[in-house]
């Protein structure tokens, strides 16, 4: 419409005062949109977006993608599984995320992600096999919902010079009342939890019955008072590691390796009850919006340069069984790591799949406790 | 001000002496950011490790840095123009014309005011999946326009209160048209009630969290990219450069106001204030 | 005022009806059971965790709402009463440093407060203590003294507004008559600044009930509040339904709280009167 014409209709009475605030309205609108959409199609350049864990939001993992696509995946952080797929669930659409074996049957259940065609993966070859064969993981025509791609523990990181250990490594670490105030944990119960059912001696395959919920509920209530803080991030943890805030925490192996790596005397412990273990891997998203980039990010994670950065600046397990070949026996060993992944992940106990009610009832329970009840 | 009696003119000791130690205790938790900001340790804790320039060297190649202030900017940008736009609507009408349930309507505008954010938060969250609509910028930008609109009448309804009808009538029967008359005559009446809304409600959004936690898809503004940084840090050192000279411009920016409307406006506020 | 209402009813009455609506509802798996059903407010009601929570969140933000109030009182009262020239540069001087992050300066206290921060190594140095004060963070007094801090301009500002509206020749008025400084602040200048005083009441109160940033940096295990529970219930916990149920009843609580308040502060200024 001609502004002119429009000013005349005003000053003729024709177009009344309402008409007027809407122009005025239509134009703000106009405004709104379109910096948004012509930012939409020239900033987001078509990457693929990785919904990960904080930590894995690096170039390190992802420079095979770099060469390919001359720019690095978009990232969005979570801080828990749970987290992440009640967001996904609310309609937040990522092209690859990042779940772990004991919540996969629950992602694949809720219909949010397709199979990964694994023929399309360059380095599918060399991913052991073992840690493919998970509980729920195969797809129709040998393919697979979830890529491995990084195994590991959750385990106690503790101060060498400042806690004094009584006998042998053990979760009672956690639980020492001499270091009350002055031991941490991780917030997740998907974590804390059944580190609370090794502790309570709960075997994982009972863990969903009513006697192993009161029995890891009592530890976990014994535990409270002693914890300075629950924590949904590992900087957090690290950090008053480092500055002996905490003498011990519940931390996963990057930690312990980090801290290592700063000169702060820490262990990341193998409590005689053993660690519990884990695989997380990739999945892609239903919709994802730049399916092939998405084929990009799973294959440079399952890359050889990529296995050498975990397994090196993190000390996580990698899945590609060539990675391990960069490094001797010892340099592994001292990890905490090996070249047959099953040797640590049977060593430890292996967490489980449940449903979905469990994992309601136990996050409820886990939450009520922590608030102090 | 020689009106003021004899005693206000007596400086009271105890009380500028309070006022500086506010000052400084409002001021040393701020100043932490540019003082870690030049810290060489990506840690964010004392002891200091020496100086450097290299976060905000390395400022120019954070992509996901800028590309969060520039989210914040545009949705800024946009939540302070419309909810202004929706501001003056609003103030028109409600110093304008006589309605019924005109202040259960007024009560309604502002009450964004007394709920926490959460609730909104949540609120509008559960909405959209309902509806199936995607989280994006525009769901951020909705839910800080509801934040931001009662703000935008609180600080216009005043000016509209206090502005005669009758220019604009004198300027009709002058023969201005409308938009002249709009232009000329109400414009600059409440030109500075727009100022002080866009300038506020910009703030609002720029700064905005607890709802863009919700809200927010993959493009995150720079408060939720601060969230991240806060937790798994790895650019954090350069959100405190960046921080930094957010603040540096903003102080430069107020004290040239303030030094370029010296004259005028330092009576005027006397009196209005 | 079309347009201004019709943004306004999408973006509180929508999503409040579902949220109610929601309320009655039950998780159940990935989805809802849509049965009407008023266990998610039985169990609100009748576990105590809730109640508790509740009542710290309420006790956090009064005793932050008071403190900020109390100590900004007579921050407000120097300038508007003691400062003369240049006022606006004093506005200005106490409202700057909340152009910054509200997430960074929360981030500051945290450096401040923790065990190697700038209080607890102060202290070590000058030899008061040997070991780091522990309850500094990660305790409720921590996250009262961060809701103080961050909130102070909310309370300043409407303080000041209300001060320097005071008519001066009454404080003159009752010195003739023979008033003392603390008689004459009682009769005259505290009555007459009761709006300030309740408006940032208000603006701090609210919001921080539903906080739950600070708290989650800095209350540790005894700091949580309800906030962060409700959060949760859409995070990890994945009962939405119990979460909207929980905003509901905090929503409901603080309306009282805030009635309760208001009839109290009416009380009092009718009996000054």
């Amino acid at each position: 419409m001609d502004v002119v014409d429009q000013l005349g209709a005003v000053r003729e009475g024709k177009l009344s005062r309402r008409k007027f605030t809407q122009g005025l309205l239509a134009a703000g609108v106009a405004m709104t949109t379109l910096p948004v959409s012509a930012r939409r199609a020239a900033a987001s350049g078509d990457e693929a977006t990785f919904f990960t864990w904080g930590g894995y939001d690096i170039p390190e993992l992802f420079k095979p993608y770099e060469a390919k696509n001359g720019a690095l995946p978009n990232f969005s952080i979570f801080g828990g599984s749970e987290e992440a797929l009640t967001k996904m669930r609310g309609g937040f659409v990522v092209d690859v995320s990042h779940p772990c074996n004991q919540a996969l049957p629950r992602w694949v259940a809720s219909g949010l992600f397709q199979p990964i065609d694994v023929t399309r993966l360059s380095n599918w070859s060399d991913v052991m096999p073992e840690l493919v064969d998970l509980p729920g993981n195969a797809a129709d025509g040998g393919n697979v919902w979830m890529a491995p791609f990084d195994w590991g523990q959750t385990s106690v990181t503790y101060r060498t010079d400042m806690f004094e250990l009584e006998g042998e490594e053990s979760w009672d670490m956690l639980w020492d009342k001499r270091y009350a105030n002055r031991l941490g944990s991780l917030a997740s119960g998907a974590d804390a939890w059944w580190c609370g059912a090794i502790k309570a001696g709960v075997d994982f395959a009972d863990i969903a019955t009513d006697e192993a919920f009161e029995k890891i509920a009592a530890v976990m209530r014994e535990q409270r008072p002693l914890i300075r803080t629950y924590t949904d991030d590992t900087t957090t943890l690290e950090q008053a590691l480092s500055s002996g805030e905490m003498v011990a925490a519940m931390t996963w192996n990057s930690s312990a390796t980090l801290l290592k790596s700063e000169g702060v005397p820490v262990k990341f412990a193998a409590p005689k009850e053993g660690a519990l273990t884990w695989v997380c891997g990739v999945v892609i998203h239903k919709d994802a919006p730049n399916l092939d980039r998405a084929y990009d990010v799973i294959d440079s994670l399952l890359s050889v340069e990529s296995g050498k950065f975990m397994i090196n600046d993190y000390g996580y397990g990698h899945s590609n069984i060539k990675s391990f070949d960069e490094f001797d026996a010892a340099t592994l060993q001292d990890l905490g790591l090996s070249k047959n992944p099953f040797e640590i992940l049977e060593a430890g106990h292996f967490q489980q799949p449940q449903s979905q009610d469990w994992e309601t009832r136990m996050n409820e329970t886990f939450e009520q406790i922590k608030a102090g009840f | 001000m020689s009106d003021h009696g004899t005693y206000i003119k007596r400086p009271n000791r105890p009380l500028q002496i309070y006022a500086v130690i506010f000052l400084i205790v409002l001021y040393v938790p701020v100043l932490f950011i540019p003082l870690f900001s030049f810290n060489e340790s990506i840690y964010v804790r004392f002891p200091l490790e020496g100086f450097t320039f290299r976060w905000y060297r390395e400022l120019w190649t954070r992509e996901p840095v800028w590309n969060a202030l520039f989210n914040s900017i545009k949705v800024g940008a946009c939540v302070a123009v419309i909810s202004t736009i929706l501001g003056v609507i609003a103030a028109r009408a409600i110093t304008r014309y006589r309605m019924p349930g005109k202040s259960a309507l007024v009560t309604f505008i502002m009450m964004p005011l007394v709920i926490p954010g959460i609730i909104f938060g949540v609120a509008l969250l559960v909405l959209l999946s309902r509806m199936g609509i995607p989280l994006t910028l525009y769901t951020v930008g909705l839910g800080h326009l509801i934040v931001c609109l009662p703000f935008a009448v609180a600080t216009l309804l005043p000016r509209f209160e206090g502005f005669d009808p009758s220019m604009e009538e004198a300027s009709a029967d002058l023969g201005e048209n409308g938009w002249w008359t709009f232009w000329r005559v109400t414009f600059p009446m409440v030109f500075p009630g727009v100022v002080a809304s866009l300038l506020l409600t910009f703030t609002i959004s720029f700064d905005e969290f607890i709802m863009a936690f919700f809200l927010t898809g993959t493009d995150p503004t720079l408060p939720m990219y601060i969230w991240g940084q806060l937790r798994f840090p790895q650019e954090f050192p350069s959100v405190l450069a960046l921080s930094s000279l957010i603040l540096f411009v903003s102080f430069i920016l107020v004290f040239f106001a303030q030094w370029v409307g010296r004259m005028g406006l330092d009576e005027q506020n006397q009196e209005a204030l | 005022m079309s347009p201004t209402l019709a943004i306004m009813t999408v973006g509180i009455l929508v999503p409040f009806i579902i949220l109610l609506v929601i309320s009655f509802w039950t998780r159940d798996g990935f989805g809802f059971d849509t049965t009407f059903t008023t266990n998610n407010y039985v169990r609100a009601w009748s576990e105590p965790i809730f109640g508790a929570l509740l009542q710290r969140s309420f006790w956090i933000s009064g005793v932050a709402t008071l403190v900020t109030v109390l100590l900004c009182y007579p921050m407000a009262y120097y300038v508007a009463f003691h400062v003369h020239r240049n006022k606006m540069m004093w506005i200005i001087l106490m409202t700057l440093p909340f152009w910054t992050s509200y997430l960074l300066r929360v981030f500051a206290w945290k450096v401040i407060l923790g065990y190697e921060g700038v209080i607890n190594s102060g202290l070590m140095t000058v030899g008061l203590i040997d070991q780091p004060l522990e309850f500094l963070l990660y305790s409720q007094e921590a996250v009262i003294i961060t809701l103080a801090h961050a909130w102070a301009a909310f309370a300043i500002l409407p303080l000041y507004v209300s001060l320097e509206k005071i008519d001066k020749s009454l404080l003159e008025a009752a010195t003739d008559l023979g008033d003392g400084p603390v008689a004459r602040f009682f009769r005259i200048t505290l009555p007459l600044s009761m709006p300030g005083v309740i408006a940032a009441c208000f603006l701090i109160f609210i919001p921080t009930t539903g906080d739950y940033i600070t708290p989650a940096l800095l209350g540790g295990p005894d700091g949580a509040m309800i906030g962060n529970f409700i959060q949760l219930q859409f995070g990890r916990v994945n009962n939405w339904p119990m979460g909207a149920t929980l905003s509901i009843v905090l929503m409901l609580w603080i309306s009282l709280i805030a009635l309760v308040f208001l009839f109290i502060t009416r009380k009092a200024q009718e009996k000054i009167a």
